[in-house]
Order: C-alpha cells, then structure tokens, then sequence
C-alpha cells in the first residue's frame, strides 16, 4: 500500500516579481478524503450490486473507483516544472 | 544467460550501478543459475533489494523549446502502472468514446486490447525505452526512466 502525498511544494517564480513558495500541507486533508474513500465506495459498492442484479455486463465501478484513489496516491514523488520567457512553476508532491 | 543476469549487466552498461554493486548482484543469483523453472523456487536467492532498487522508478519527459520554453516531469512508474490498470476498467461505452476521440485525433490505440495480465510486462518493457525527439525547430523531447 503507498502512501499519498502529504505535501505539495508549489514554487511559482514570475520573471518581473519576486518569487511565491507554497507550502500546502496535504496530510491534513487525509481525514477528509479518507471519510470520501468510504463514502463513494460503499455508493459505488451499491452500485454494483444493483448493476450485478440487473444482469449488467460491466458492474465494476467499486474496482474502477479504488484503482483511482490508488492511482492519486501513487503521484508521490511527481515532480511538474514549467519554464518560460514569463514565469517559471515548480510543483512537488512529497 | 538467465534474464536476471542480463538485466544486471545491462545496468552496469549503462553506469546505472558500479561493478561492486553488479558482483554482489550477481552472487545474489548465486545457485540459481541452474534452476530448471520458476517452479523450483524464485529466480533470485538471497537478497534481492539491491537488484530491485537499482530498477528505474520515475519516467521522465523533458521538452525543451527552441525558444527557451522548458517543460520537465518525472513520473512514479507505479503511477503510470495504476494509470495503466485503470484502463482496462474503464467502462465500455466511455472506453467507446475514447477510441473515437483518439482515432479522431490520430492515435488508432484501442485501450481494450490492453489486458491486465499484459501490463506488468508493458511497464518493465517501459523501464528501458528511451525516446529522443530533436525537431528542425530546435525543440527537443527526451522521454526515458532512471
């Protein structure tokens, strides 16, 4: 299991201004977005399970949505740098 | 040559560990050379962490603009493995639309030919390419894993 970003070190350097380092604590929004894990899937869950009933082919959103929120979590470590003539933007997921 | 051992050799080639580290690799192997199939047991005896932290984790794209513009991202390869899996589970009418949207657009890939058993072996497959792209403009792409 890995374990999300827990913070996102966004340095944003316009070429004519001085330069904004943020420093967003992700770790704080975990509880939030663990209560959402829970609540869309046992939606997504239900989901199925009527989809399953009905005889639907595909009735995999639960797996589709889990693989997603892993997905999210496997962006630790992604780093995104833009240079141009006008700004330079540097994003981190630690 | 066990594909093991070519993998290590293959990564001192290409500096990516020292010789040192490749001997030790390659004693980790060890008795396994004369191993008949993956059911006598794992392809690699003893401690295999060396091997697997030499592997390359991140996928790099590094455009370079003739203008001065740069773009760089480094990607986890597990986040490009997820992303991969994804695939294979999206549903079929959106997997429908984007068939269309990227044959439309030029890219005749159809995703749900993408099977999940196939992706492991797309990714290891992703760990060595390297892509080098230098236009008439000046503009430079590089795309690689390390």
């Amino acid at each position: 299991m890995s374990v999300p970003p827990a913070i996102l070190d966004l340095r944003v350097t316009p070429a004519d201004k001085s330069p904004v380092h943020i420093w967003l604590p992700l770790f704080l929004l975990w509880p939030v977005a663990l209560a959402l894990v829970v609540v869309s899937l046992v939606l997504t869950i239900l989901v199925d399970v009527a989809l399953l009933l009905f005889g639907r082919p595909y009735h995999h959103y639960t797996i589709l949505l889990a693989g997603s929120f892993a997905a999210l979590a496997h962006t630790r470590g992604m780093v995104i740098r833009i240079n141009d003539s006008e700004s330079a933007i540097d994003m981190t997921f630690q | 040559m066990s594909e093991d051992r070519s993998r290590i050799l293959n990564l001192l080639a290409e500096g990516k560990i020292s010789a040192d580290e490749a001997g030790r690799l390659l004693d980790a192997l060890g008795s396994s050379e004369g191993a008949p199939s993956a059911a006598a047991g794992p392809a690699i005896k003893g401690d295999a962490g060396p091997l697997i932290a030499a592997l390359p984790k991140f996928l790099y794209v590094k455009v370079i603009g003739g203008q001065g513009d740069n773009v760089d991202v480094k990607i986890p390869i597990a986040l490009v493995r997820s992303g991969l899996k994804l695939t294979s589970l999206i549903p079929p009418q959106a997997m429908d639309q984007i068939n269309d949207s990227m044959a439309e657009h030029g890219m005749s890939i159809d995703f749900s030919n993408l099977k999940p058993e196939d992706i492991d072996e797309l990714v290891e497959a992703l760990r060595e390419m390297e892509i080098n792209v230098d236009s008439k403009d000046g503009d430079t792409v590089r795309v690689y894993c390390a």
